[in-house]
């Protein structure tokens, strides 16, 4: 019996000081019952091995403790599927708002490449503590339901007509929606930075400098319309986060239409560079004059492409809305 | 769908399957005082074995909840721990016998009619 009392002091190590010696009690004499039994049956005491046996056949010290203890969940089954749903949903925020933050301070800041690399290698510990703070927020809520707030019957009291309309088309999911919002962001940070560094204009465009080739005095003039728009479609953008699909789609057509307004002012600049000073060569001007014609070509042909998009997803949107209040339901 | 995989997915069903039918085995059993090796010898006697593991951690939980009762008595000379069911554990195993009925009765008539196709 050494080895009976060896397995029940091992499972005792894992069971909590309340109720312990009751429940090895009851193991034991389940136990010895156990073996009595088949002591019964072979006609003669059991030798160790056969007592082993019966031991092993009752399982591991430490899964047969966990079997007295009551079942303890950090996040419940009830509770997790809301724990993955909002993880998944708030991550793209998360980046959105490091890319925005660390991005800024790289622009303004006067940060280099060293910072770029440092804020990309602090990336993984942002998502780390995110994840930490949002998982502890919900083990917290788990613990406190049914102790200190009512349990939340999450698939009760709601109502399927309150569901979102059923987009008519393919919906951007919020993770692409966020990346939009990101490179947009991106963008304005990067012609906001561009007065006080050159570089970001001109680095690509090196060979400019060889060719006696500046940008015109015009671009003061549209480089502030050019921002003014970009912000306010920035805006939107991060309004239509968070908007309803009827809203969002509303958004959408009137970022298209900044878009186009851009492009506009693209257009009506027609001259883009200039000669850097007097006395350039012929060649170069000619040259000038074709490239300046060239980039107004390519923004008229964007600017169509543009409009002709802009208007067949009007015309899908007041379609969708007619259908809609003609009674019609779309059910598959 | 490997072999093993089938396997294991039957194990995990058929276990899932086995959950409930086995509180209301231990329930109608326990209508007449047992403790917990005998319990297990007389289910096993009626074709529905259950691990010692299993079985014994099931009585200490539907004793927390409610629907038994057990005392420590002496039986040959040694200490044991009877249970039996309670009267609110007999109530629920009556609703738990209707429910199980009408499951029973539902899949009966469903298997039935697959055979007739």
């Amino acid at each position: 019996m050494d080895l009976l009392e060896r397995y029940l002091q091992a499972v005792g190590n894992y069971l909590p000081g309340k109720g312990k010696q009751d429940t090895l009690a009851e193991l034991r004499a389940n136990l010895i019952a156990e073996m009595e039994g088949r002591e019964e049956e072979l006609g003669r005491p059991l030798n160790e091995a056969e007592v082993s046996a019966v031991l092993e056949r009752h399982g591991r010290p430490v899964i047969v403790a966990s079997r007295y203890l009551p079942q303890h969940y950090l996040i419940g089954p009830g509770l997790f599927p809301i724990y993955w749903y909002t993880l998944l949903k708030s991550f793209p925020l998360v980046v959105l708002a490091y890319t925005v933050a660390e991005g800024s301070f790289l622009l303004f800041g006067g940060g280099g490449a060293a910072q770029f690399g440092s804020a990309i290698a602090k990336f993984p510990y942002v998502v780390f503590t995110f994840w930490g703070w949002m998982t502890l927020g919900f083990a917290a809520f788990e613990f406190a339901q049914g102790r200190y707030i009512d349990q939340i019957k999450w698939d009760k009291g709601w109502d399927p007509r309150a569901l979102p309309e059923r987009a008519a088309g393919k919906e951007p999911s919020l993770a692409n929606r966020v990346a939009d919002l990101v490179m947009n962001a991106l963008g304005l940070m990067w012609l906001l930075a561009v007065p006080n560094h050159p570089y970001l204009v001109l680095g690509p465009g090196a060979p400019l400098k060889k060719l006696s080739l500046t940008l015109t005095p015009d671009w003061h003039v549209f480089y502030w319309q050019i921002v003014g728009l970009l912000a306010v479609m920035l805006v939107l953008k991060a309004v239509a986060l968070f908007a309803s699909a009827r809203l969002r789609a509303g958004l959408k057509l009137t970022c298209q239409a900044i878009g186009i307004l851009i492009l506009v002012v693209m257009v009506q600049a027609r001259t883009y560079f200039a000669p850097l000073r007097e006395g350039s060569n012929q060649l170069s001007l000619t040259n000038l004059a074709s490239i300046n014609y060239s980039l107004n070509l390519a923004f008229k042909i964007a600017l169509a492409v543009t409009v002709v998009k802009f208007l067949w997803d009007l015309w899908q949107t007041l379609a969708g809305s007619r259908m809609k209040a003609a009674g019609f339901v779309r059910v598959f | 769908m490997t072999v093993e995989i089938q396997n294991e997915l039957f194990d995990s069903l058929r276990l899932e399957l086995r959950r409930g039918c086995l509180v209301l085995a231990v329930l109608a059993q326990l209508r007449v005082e047992h403790y917990g090796y005998t319990l297990r010898k007389a289910l096993a006697d009626q074709g529905l074995e259950i691990e010692e593991s299993t079985l014994y951690p099931l009585l200490r939980r539907l004793e927390t909840q409610g629907l038994l009762t057990s005392e420590w008595r002496e039986e040959e000379k040694r200490n044991k721990r009877f249970y039996r069911l309670s009267a609110e554990g007999a109530v629920i195993l009556e609703q738990l016998l209707a429910e199980w009925t009408g499951i029973n009765d539902s899949l009966h008539r469903i298997l039935k009619n697959e055979k007739e196709r």
